[in-house]
């Protein structure tokens, strides 16, 4: 299943309204490493239905959503709880790596 | 078994499509397992123009027709990271990091290289936060500010080139002597040339400084050996490749130092039924070009072992009769006599034995499996099983006595 896409409103409304505790990717269309880690991403979700969300951002369409994070590259998997960042993976990651993350921002 | 193959090729690079293209067209039932995007390494080369046939394109729409092409051969693709490999039986098995195995009679390494790390403190723990090793991603995350480039090959002048684009100021570290770049004379020129890019000359970076984002490097100049601090808000890593190939290294296959594979002309590696090409090779020159030349041979190299071993399992080891297992020299006199001498003998005993000959020049796989070293040799075979060896005499009595 593919990861939806968040725009500035949904941003705002999924992370800070609602505290969704939920990932979200920051990608661009032609990052090769992004293209390693979103389907990755996409495995994961169904096991985290209806208790973490699983999102994406494309850096090119919302700049100003990246420049909140003082992101410094793509993909960043940027962690949120209870309207809160809670820390972030940068580049290629592995599932597991994913999933202990998860655990941590769930289990705090 | 819905996961057995003739042939198995691990990495969707140029050179592991141009073996999937031949491997599809000589109808070998043909899987192509790839870990990220296709095309490989060339996926993140944004312009080629040195692949015959294309005067001017790009990584991505050259990989898309490789793709295509293997395709429309019948050519299967499945996603996923080989973590593991068993090359010792003559169904190889390849299984992938969710579990997935796969078999076939032979595989062709084509998993290509990955950028190399300098394991200097920093480089790390600062990835994404200023330290990165991709242009095309990351270029644009550093608007206005000052980025250093460590290396001097065509990708790191290259790729410096395009950062300027977004930087104000791009330093490139270089190893050699003033002037002195390891990249291709156009690239070096329009590098020269470009009021952003400074250049660092003898020296390295031995530590990537800052906290929470990337402040500066500290440079190591290698003819005084002092250090100095650079301040800037990126860097980014060209130091050259090294080959994917960790999961073999239990494999048995030789590798030489740096993890590439030693190789012949046909691209066999010391394991029969087992190829390595492209950047997975120890060769002279990584491109595009050459990458599908080495799939190609690979992948007929692979057809003719394959067709090899399909027909001794019919012909020999699947046989009623007795089979003499002939290994001959066709250049040498006494071993084409013997051979007449053991057709004539077994005429005169009414075809009781099947007689199988196999050129002890390109048979080298078989010579092997059976310990033959010269020819002639006759290996007695009764369904498949070695029952016994002949002494190989031209003495007609004393051989026909053995195979009585």
């Amino acid at each position: 299943m593919s990861l939806q896409q968040l725009k500035p409103n949904s941003f705002e409304e999924i992370i800070y309204d609602n505290c969704e505790p939920c990932l979200v990717i920051f990608t661009r269309k032609d990052c090769h490493v992004c293209k390693e880690v979103v389907p990755m991403l996409e495995e994961l979700q169904p096991e985290y239905e209806g208790k973490f969300g699983f999102y994406y951002v494309d850096v090119e369409e919302d700049k100003n959503i990246y420049q909140r994070f003082s992101l410094k590259g793509v993909p960043q998997i940027v962690f949120f709880n209870d309207g809160e960042y809670k820390g972030k993976l940068a580049g290629e990651v592995e599932d597991e790596e994913v999933e202990e993350k998860i655990a941590e921002v769930l289990g705090a | 078994m819905a996961n057995t193959y003739d042939l198995i090729i691990i990495g969707g690079g140029p050179a592991g499509l141009s073996a999937a293209i031949y491997g599809g067209r000589a109808k070998l039932k043909t899987l192509v397992i790839n870990k990220g995007t296709i095309g490989g390494l060339v996926d993140t080369t944004r312009e080629i123009v040195n692949y015959p046939g294309y005067k001017n394109t790009s990584g991505p729409e050259l990989m898309k027709d490789f793709h295509e092409h293997a395709l429309s051969f019948g050519v299967e693709f499945q996603k996923g990271q080989v973590v593991s490999v068993d090359f010792s039986q003559e169904e190889k098995v390849v299984k992938t990091k969710k579990g997935k195995e796969y078999s076939a009679k032979a595989v062709i390494i084509a998993c290509g290289s990955q950028p190399r790390l300098l394991n200097i403190p920093g480089e790390k723990r600062l990835r994404g936060d200023g330290v990165a090793y991709c242009a095309t991603c990351d270029a644009e995350f550093f608007e206005g500010e000052d980025v250093v480039v460590v290396g001097s090959g065509d990708q790191a002048i290259e790729e410096g080139i395009f950062i300027t684009k977004f930087a104000r100021k791009v330093t490139v570290i270089v190893l050699h002597d003033e002037g002195i770049l390891d990249c291709n004379k156009v690239s070096a020129e329009r590098a020269f040339n470009n009021e952003k890019i400074e250049f660092v000359w003898n020296s390295t970076v031995e530590e990537v400084l800052g906290e929470e984002n990337v402040e500066g490097v500290k440079i190591k100049n290698l003819k005084t050996g002092t250090s100095s601090e650079l301040a800037c808000q990126g860097v980014f890593f060209f130091v050259g490749m090294v080959p994917a190939t960790g999961y073999l290294r239990d494999s048995g296959i030789e590798m030489d130092k740096r993890g590439y594979i030693p190789v012949n002309g046909q691209m066999e590696t010391n394991l029969e039924g087992v190829y390595a090409v492209g950047d997975n090779r120890v060769k002279y020159l990584r491109q595009v070009v050459s990458a599908a030349g080495d799939g190609a041979t690979a992948a007929v190299a692979a057809e003719r072992y394959i067709e090899e071993v399909n027909s001794f399992t019919a012909n020999v080891l699947q046989s009623d009769k007795k089979v003499l297992l002939l290994f001959f020299n066709a250049l040498v006199n006494e071993s084409i006599e013997f051979s007449t001498l053991l057709e004539e003998l077994n005429s005169e005993i009414g075809n009781q034995y099947k007689i199988v000959k196999v050129d002890l020049a390109t048979k080298k796989n078989l010579a092997e499996k059976y310990g033959v070293k010269r020819a002639p040799a006759v290996v007695v075979l009764n369904h498949g099983k070695e029952i016994k060896r002949l002494e190989c005499t031209l003495d007609k009595e004393t051989l026909k006595a053995q195979i009585l």
